[in-house]
């Protein structure tokens, strides 16, 4: 069965949306962008100017495809495959016992810790990108779908960045607390 | 049908402000979270250390009445020191005076100025000081080595400084009668020797 084409669209909005949001904050402070790439250890250090340059221009480039109904669902894989990377940046981060790297994830506001909690977030935007994926059913849109589609995609966002606020307040809050 | 589509668009729209008001509270708390960091009254490390024998030092109030400063006495002393052009201390007076009459018993208040007459008259008047024991003058300053303000220094009734410190809010001034109660001099110093006091065990 093919899901109703809301879910799909509103998805592919939300995460549209969060990856452009993204893309803009690294390429607004370029510098600092490269300098995260490099603390991840991950890359030669020929490598990094080149994959900081290009990232936010993928993100941007893929949160576009997510847009065009006709791309839509290479879009959607193309984003989950990126969400995948970055976790598995973290992860094999975390595996190094690297607790006080910062993520680097949505800009100079948002600084936070890198931490198991931030995999699970990237798994939800991940599923997110496989819904975007899927090819909807058939039917036409009429306006109060594309309604419900815009209305649920603002919630999916500003409950994504109420969420990234609490992950965010998290270590402050240990710290506050002195655990 | 048509019911339910109305009923549905509310739902949605309110739905789309309380998401919106849920991120709102997080950003407040997240700006909260970067205000509070430096708990308790900041200790410039200058001039007496906590818990040695205040200066001793006399002034005129402005009254032309001598005061004692860091003399053993029946109450203890705190000295608030403030200028009439620094809006935190201002704000703090509300703070300072409540804290004079709950504690009028115990705790002599005694504000400490210094420069333009006019300018401390006219703060006078404005918060009611009249009846206060206000000193204006340099002397008292130099010799507890204030370098900032709003700042102020608590004297127990042996005449030992007990407590000191920047004061920017009522948080702080609180936190030095904490600080005389744990007998540390700043509550950070006191919460460091309780962390190192667990690290041990």
């Amino acid at each position: 069965m093919q899901p109703d084409p809301i879910y799909v669209v509103a998805a592919a909005l939300a995460l549209a949306v969060i990856l452009g949001s993204a893309a803009t904050h690294k390429l607004r402070s370029p510098i600092r962008f490269a300098n995260q790439v490099e603390d991840y250890r991950l890359l030669p250090g020929a490598l990094v100017r080149p994959v900081s340059r290009l990232l936010p221009w993928l993100e941007m480039a893929v949160a576009f495809t997510l847009l065009v109904p006709v791309s839509r669902h290479v879009g959607g894989i193309a984003a989950a495959l990126l969400l995948a990377l970055y976790a598995g940046a973290i992860a094999i981060n975390l595996w190094r016992g690297r607790h006080d790297l910062d993520c680097g994830c949505a800009g100079p506001d948002q600084a936070q810790p890198i931490r198991a909690v931030l995999l699970a977030r990237n798994a939800v935007l991940v599923g997110l990108a496989l819904v975007a994926s899927l090819a909807p059913d058939n039917r036409g849109l009429g306006v109060f779908d594309l309604f419900v589609v815009i209305a649920a995609s603002a919630v999916v966002l500003f409950l994504y960045a109420a969420a990234d606020g609490l992950m965010a307040n998290g270590p402050r809050l240990l710290k506050l607390v002195g655990r | 049908m048509e019911a339910l589509i109305v009923s549905n668009v509310l739902l949605w729209g309110l739905l789309v402000a309380l998401a919106f008001v849920v991120m709102g509270l997080v950003r407040q708390i997240g700006v909260l979270h970067g205000r509070l960091a430096p708990a308790g009254a900041l200790m410039v490390d200058k001039g007496v250390a906590v818990n040695d024998p205040a200066p001793k030092v006399t002034a005129a109030d402005r009254k032309g009445r001598p005061v004692n400063f860091g003399y053993p006495g029946e109450k203890s002393q705190l000295l608030f020191f403030l200028s009439p052009t620094c809006p935190i201390c201002k704000s703090l007076l509300p703070a300072i005076k409540s804290i004079a009459k709950q504690q009028s018993d115990r705790i002599e208040v005694v504000y400490v100025s210094d420069g333009d007459m006019e300018a401390q008259q006219a703060l006078i008047a404005e918060y009611e000081l009249e009846s206060a024991t206000y000193v204006v003058g340099p002397e008292v300053g130099m010799t507890y080595q204030i370098g900032k303000l709003p700042y102020a220094a608590l004297i127990d009734k042996a005449g030992v400084l007990r407590a000191k410190g920047l004061v920017n809010s009522r948080e702080h001034l609180d936190s030095l009668f904490e600080t005389e109660h744990l007998g540390s001099a700043t509550l950070q110093q006191y919460l460091n020797q309780h962390d190192h006091a667990h690290s041990h065990h």
